[in-house]
């Protein structure tokens, strides 16, 4: 397809040579795709060895499971939220007396976090450890319920944008026929009892998984989604948070602890602004990521400005969407982990990691379109959480909260003032235009 | 890099317009000769190519399809950077999404490579008994604006291959060395490489 083939294309290329001189069972197997389900309900396709990784993640998370549990037998249950917070989550004041063990503890925890939550106990976990239950316990215990109640039924410019009403047919988006056609062809008839008002941008997130893609997962995406944007209106609805609060939910199980999850990951954890406005907080995690990368893995970096490659291409989904949308689930989640509990910087080591992995593959890329493939060749396959974990902390170099925070810092005032000259230019242009 | 021969050429070509007016059916269905009733929203943007035969030459496209929603559009200049060609999507159900199109055709006058080549696609054409923008309305449109115009239907597949065609034959056979498709993609804090960069 490219001028250039990379080293995989070569080796596929001979891979399907040798089959054809000698078939065997193995290499007809290895080059079957099949459909499968993942962790979480995703439908995933990929070949027998994915599903093979796929089982052995399963009962690595068995395994994790078993190691949870006898913590929670020797140490009681709850033992994590009596550890020193050593990530940046919400910490807790503590008597000297149990200084020592709870330091212990945080080290255990740090550790035990990086290699996996099992995920039965992810949503007990993630609530304490992100702060969400803190969150939650400075607002009446109806909070959730009657901000749902409250805004139901109301218009504002986030529903329309996650109902995808228009302003101007706003009165008859869909008509019942039309709704009536769209059930008989998915065989959903009984959806229609369900459904009152048809929004779209809701069976846009994740089509075809089996919970999120039905009338009940979309209804509960959407109160979360505009329960939200009633409660910070600066971030009102952008797109991308659909794709993490969709996966909050089926994570958390709970709309309401969904919600919570989704305040503190855009109010603590998240740099600011990633989703307001012109995502100027985007912009800078992206600046800093260039810098960060030129930092870390050099040669790839040189190697694709001389290609007129620029990183936030890729990456600016990955930032917004928190990889959700370009790793298998379970390995989305196992950044998650990390995320709450060491907040924000794992972005940045997750990131690198991708580019870090592949550099020899990347260093042999003469074009844009390889360099793509190559990353979503491989984010698509990364089924062994593992692989991308323990170089995202172990290869990329340690970075700490602080040196971030600092080159955020750095780049704020550059971005701020392009966007702006960005609007002005604009605003010129539609005086001049009209 | 950039063009290759006579009879190859690359060219890097974005998708701009309001969000749920077809810019990722549109390529889907060129691409893949697909189309999902439910497709998933862009976030950032997704890159595709294809290639297409023209006359005795080939032009390989480099696809950008950004996301629709107007805080993305702070994104947009990465991806319209250097781009050989545009094509701006509007909705023919929506009125909005018409004047969100004619914001990118100002803003592409204003900012983009000046050889740019630009089509207004008015999709969703199937949808007639839903229509609020009218052919004629828009072909006066992209007349006075230089652009040239179709109606398309991603869901149907009517005009979806003739677009990318039609635009394919209007590209200028010799690229300007000096202005490749892909050129340009990195915003630097300052350091002289801005002055280089037609729209930063």
């Amino acid at each position: 397809m490219y001028g250039t083939q990379s080293k995989i294309d070569l080796a596929l290329e001979y891979q399907s040579q040798i089959q054809i001189l000698r078939p065997s069972i193995h290499s007809r197997r290895a080059n079957l795709t099949v459909k499968f389900q993942d962790l979480y309900g995703f439908t995933v396709e990929g070949n027998v060895d994915d599903v093979n990784v796929l089982n052995e993640v399963r009962e690595k998370v068995r395994e994790r499971n078993r190691v949870w549990w006898a913590l929670e037998a020797s140490k009681g249950a709850n033992w994590y939220l009596h550890s020193t917070n050593i990530g940046q989550g919400g910490g807790r004041a503590l008597k000297s007396s149990l200084k020592l063990s709870s330091l212990a503890n945080a080290i255990t925890l740090k550790r035990l976090i990086r290699q996996g939550i099992p995920p039965v106990l992810r949503p007990k976990v993630w609530f304490s450890l992100s702060g969400a239950a803190k969150k939650k316990s400075t607002v009446p215990e109806s909070y959730y319920d009657d901000l749902t109640k409250a805004v139901e039924g109301k218009v504002t410019a986030a529903t329309r944008q996650i109902d995808h009403v228009r302003t101007d047919n706003n009165n008859n988006v869909f008509d019942i026929h039309e709704i009536w056609d769209w059930f008989s062809d998915h065989h959903l008839l009984w959806g229609l009892t369900l459904l009152a008002w048809f929004p779209l941008d809701l069976p846009r997130t994740f089509p075809g998984h089996p919970w999120l893609d039905t009338a009940e997962g979309h209804a509960a995406l959407r109160r979360v989604l505009v329960g939200y944007s009633f409660r910070d209106s600066d971030v009102g609805y952008c797109q991308g948070l659909n794709y993490v609060a969709a996966l909050l939910l089926l994570v958390m199980k709970t709309e309401e602890d969904a919600f919570w999850m989704l305040a503190v990951l855009l109010e603590n954890v998240l740099v600011n602004d990633c989703y307001t406005n012109n995502l100027s907080g985007c912009h800078v995690e992206q600046r800093v990521f260039k810098d960060l990368l030129a930092k870390k893995c050099p040669r790839i970096a040189t190697h694709l400005e001389a290609m007129e490659f620029d990183v936030s291409l890729v990456a600016t989904e990955w930032f917004l969407c928190l990889f959700s949308k370009s790793l298998p689930s379970e390995t989305t989640l196992r950044v998650w982990d990390v995320l709450f509990y060491e907040g924000a910087k794992v972005i940045f080591n997750v990131a690198l990691a991708i580019f870090k992995m592949k550099e020899d593959e990347l260093l042999l890329t003469h074009h844009v379109g390889e360099v793509i493939s190559v990353l979503q060749r491989t984010t698509h396959h990364l089924f062994d959480p593992d692989d991308l974990l323990t170089v995202a902390f172990d290869k990329i170099g340690s970075m700490t909260s602080n040196t971030i925070s600092k080159e955020r810092k750095k780049q704020e005032p550059e971005v701020m003032k392009e966007l702006d000259q960005r609007l002005r230019r604009l605003n010129s242009l539609n005086v001049n235009g009209k | 890099m950039a063009t290759i021969g006579h009879n190859n050429l690359n060219a890097k070509l974005v998708l701009l317009g309001d969000m749920g007016a077809g810019k990722s059916s549109l390529v889907l269905r060129f691409v893949k000769g697909q189309f999902l009733e439910f497709q998933e929203s862009t976030i950032g943007a997704a890159f595709f190519s294809q290639t297409l035969a023209v006359n005795d030459a080939t032009v390989k496209f480099e696809i950008w399809d950004t996301a629709g929603q107007e805080r993305y559009h702070s994104l947009a200049p990465m991806y319209y950077r250097g781009a050989a060609a545009a094509i701006i999507v509007y909705d023919i159900t929506s009125t909005d999404s018409f004047s969100r199109a004619k914001k990118w055709v100002q803003e592409l006058q204003k900012q983009g490579n000046p050889n740019m080549v630009m089509a207004l696609a008015g999709n969703k054409a199937d949808l007639e008994d839903k229509r609020k923008v009218t052919a004629e309305e828009a072909r006066v449109y992209a007349e006075e604006n230089g652009l040239f115009f179709m109606e398309t239907s991603a869901k149907s597949a009517a005009n979806v291959n003739e677009i990318f065609y039609e635009i394919a034959k209007r590209l200028p056979r010799a690229q300007p060395a000096q202005n490749p498709p892909g050129m340009v993609l990195v915003d630097r804090p300052a350091e002289g490489s801005r002055a280089a960069s037609c729209c930063s």
